[in-house]
């Protein structure tokens, strides 16, 4: 029985040794009971079978094969893998090996047998493909990149893991052709897929498109699907693509697009003009309100300077403001600006500037703002010159209001006095000459009531009853008209005015101007000579002057200048001055827009100049 | 009293203050000018000819030629070493009247006096500063 096992034994242990597989048995103290010839090419060991070494032997400086680990798989009940690595001489051999329990006929465990066999190179291999598949695995979870195949042969489609993510699928479904074209949005999505997919089948055409799908759990959702075909003796064969998720980016780039059109919008219609202007004061950004100002198209004006659309001094200016502001990085707020455009019309703005900064803090250019004041500017000169009109007029109605307490309160007080005395009086012939006196003292009275009548009389407002009148005929109707005075006192009148001449004025007040000017030669006249007036009258712009020159007395304006004019100022001892005639004729001609002035020296005449202002205000 | 000048355009104002000095003062030479101008050919004729100026002066301010201030301003130029005494009349309440005959007031060396419209009476301040002084 021994013997037999013994032989048994022996023929075991002559298969052991001639397995082709590398084996060896291991009892359950660890130690090796037989190895195969094969096994012990591999472990590169002679053993002596007699003198059995312990199986950690073999293993010692293997990779992946710790002592422990060893042990763990050596008193193992189950089949066991693992791959360890042995480099020797800078070369790695790769191995694995299988654990399995080795047991009598009645399964009691006897030891362990370990079959091992050399992987090569494949192991390298295996661990490389595995790291690119952990990072395009990552790749594709980073980028939600997913990927499809479809095979031509078995029509069969193929989703990614991430495919279907973005799908929003389960990972166990199956795709189809039919099913994942029904994912897409209905419309141009849809329409514009089923035919690349068509056009990829039949013709092999790639495709890279941004599509719209709605997921399983029913979610809109933007995609980048992209395909490409993999073809075969001329055949396509196979196709495969990517599908990745693009709704945030396709989500942010409409916004982004969105609040752009915003900004363009508001800017482009707000009523002031905006422009941007890089460090050299060059436009790079300008609204529609600007282009419209300088009347040219954007494209025209970006890359221009201001010396290329104002004339020299006002771009200059302007070029010292913008450097001020980028310097000072303070911007510039409501400032009134003058601009002249090269037509040379001008417009007042009032302009903002405010410094672009980058990140480090430096100013690389700046905004613009500027709103047109031109009309409003117009407004405060007409005010401001309303004002000076109003003053003006304040002033002289002050001056009348004085000259009339004045010159009544001089009448009454004559009555007074002379009341006064005629109560007192006793002698009838006395009374009698104070009752004359208060009678030549009431005709005085009602002389400067007429007086002051002429003069409020003189309305401010005339020129709805201005005419246009011929100088010519007024002046001979005031001829006839003194024709017996002017008789009497010998004048010659010279009139040299073109009878086409036309002049705006209300009728009435040519004529008492006219009329004074004519009498005042007369009455101021030189006693040695005898009295010439001459008449002369030129067009000019905006209307006609007229001019009265005389041989007469004439007036030292140096000594009386500022009063000629003025209200019962007389000048000579002439017994018909009223001191009125050319208060009164002044404010006739102002009250027309126009103006009167005098040149005179004593003892040789005086020029009285007419101006009558054709325009109506 | 010797002499007194009354300038003034207005022949009632004349008239009447002729009739009051006639109750007030005894004077021989009452002199009467319609304008400042009259009167200041007068006073410079008078000072070549050694003649006395008037001791009071009744003066108008509105008048033609030579207005009364223009009067007074030619007036303080004369070499008078005697106090004059000068009544400004006038029927003017204008402020600034009052203004200007102060002013001519404190830089003038005779007297000056301010009189309104009407005047009903001549006071003897108007004639004499002597009693006033004393």
């Amino acid at each position: 029985m021994f013997t037999l096992k013994s032989a048994q034994t022996d023929l075991n242990s002559s298969i052991l040794h001639q397995l082709p597989l590398a084996t060896a048995l291991v009892d359950s103290s660890f130690n090796l009971v037989d190895a195969s010839a094969t096994w012990h090419q591999l472990f590169k060991t002679n053993v002596n079978v007699n003198n059995p070494d312990k199986i950690y032997t073999y293993f010692e400086n293997h990779d992946g094969c710790s002592p422990q680990l060893l042990e763990q798989y050596l008193i193992g009940n189950d089949i066991r893998t693992i791959r360890h690595s042995i480099t020797k001489d800078e070369n790695t051999q790769w191995l694995e090996s299988t654990f399995a329990p080795w047991m009598d006929e009645n399964k009691n465990v006897q030891g362990t047998i370990i079959q091992t066999i050399d992987i090569g190179r494949q192991i390298q291999k295996d661990i490389e493909l595995e790291q690119i598949k952990e990072l395009f695995q990552a790749t594709t979870e980073i980028n939600h990149i997913g990927s499809w195949e479809y095979n031509i042969e078995t029509e069969k489609l193929y989703w990614c893991k991430m495919t279907k993510e973005i799908h929003e699928v389960p990972e166990s479904y199956e795709p189809n052709v039919s099913e994942a074209i029904q994912f897409y949005k209905q419309g141009y999505s849809r329409n514009k897929i089923s035919m690349l997919f068509h056009n990829i089948l039949q013709e092999g055409t790639s495709f890279n498109e941004r599509l719209q799908i709605i997921t399983h759990k029913g979610e809109e959702r933007w995609v980048a699907a992209g395909g490409k075909s993999i073809k075969k003796n001329g055949k396509t064969v196979k196709i495969f693509g990517t599908f990745q998720d693009i709704n945030q980016q396709v989500i942010t780039e409409k916004r982004t697009k969105e609040s752009e059109r915003l900004l363009t919008t508001l800017i482009d219609n707000l009523p002031i003009n905006v422009f941007i202007k890089d460090k050299d004061s060059r436009k790079i950004l300008v609204n529609k309100a600007e282009c419209d100002y300088l009347n040219l198209s954007p494209n025209e004006l970006i890359g221009k300077t201001d010396f290329d659309l104002y004339d020299d001094k006002v771009a200059k200016t302007s070029r010292d403001e913008d450097l001020e502001v980028m310097r000072s990085l303070k911007p510039m707020l409501g400032e009134e600006t003058i601009n002249v455009r090269r037509d040379g019309s001008v417009t007042h703005f009032l302009t903002s500037k405010i410094p672009l900064l980058d990140l480090e803090g430096k100013a690389y250019g700046l905004i613009g703002m500027s709103m047109d004041i031109t009309t409003l500017k117009q407004k405060e000169e007409q005010l401001r010159n309303l004002i000076n009109v109003t003053a003006i007029q304040n002033k002289k109605l002050i001056n009348f209001a004085h000259i009339v307490s004045h010159n009544l309160r001089s009448h009454s007080a004559n009555f007074s006095m002379l009341l006064d005395f005629l109560i007192k009086e006793k002698e009838p012939k006395e009374k009698e000459r104070i009752l004359g006196m208060l009678s030549s003292a009431s005709d005085n009275l009602l002389d400067t009531l007429e007086n002051l009548n002429e003069v409020v009389d003189i309305s401010t407002n005339v020129n709805l009853d201005k005419k246009s009148l011929s100088l010519i005929d007024s002046i001979e109707r005031v001829g006839q008209n003194l024709s017996a005075f002017l008789e009497k006192n010998k004048v010659e009148v010279v009139n040299t005015i073109d009878e086409s001449l036309r002049v705006m004025s209300v009728p009435a007040y040519l004529e008492s101007i006219i009329l004074n000017l004519m009498t005042n030669s007369v009455k101021y006249r030189h006693p040695l000579r005898t009295p010439k007036i001459t008449l002369a009258a030129t067009k000019q712009e905006n209307g006609v002057t007229l001019s009265v020159t005389d041989n007469g007395l004439g007036i030292d304006l140096e000594r009386y200048g500022d009063k000629i004019f003025g209200m019962y100022k007389t000048f000579h001892n002439n017994k018909d001055a009223r001191g009125l005639g050319l208060y009164i004729i002044k404010n006739q001609i102002e009250a027309m827009d126009g103006y009167i002035a005098v040149e005179s020296s004593v003892n040789k005449g005086s020029v009285f100049k007419v101006f009558f202002n054709e325009e109506n205000e | 009293m010797n002499n007194i000048f009354i300038i003034d355009d207005d022949p009632i104002t004349v008239f009447g203050i002729k009739k009051m000095l006639k109750t007030t003062v005894a004077c021989e030479n009452i002199s009467t000018f319609r304008n400042g101008k009259l009167a200041m050919d007068q006073l410079r004729q008078d000072i070549e000819n050694n003649i006395a100026p008037p001791e009071v002066i009744f003066l108008d301010i509105n008048m033609p030629i030579m207005d009364g201030w223009e009067f007074l301003e030619e007036f303080l130029k004369l070499r008078i070493d005697d106090k004059i005494i000068i009544n400004v009349i006038t029927s003017s309440i204008d402020p600034s009247d009052y203004h200007k005959w102060n002013q001519f007031r404190l830089k003038c060396f005779h007297y000056l006096n301010f009189k309104n419209k009407p005047i009903f009476k001549i006071e003897s301040t108007d004639l004499s500063r002597i009693n006033l002084a004393s």
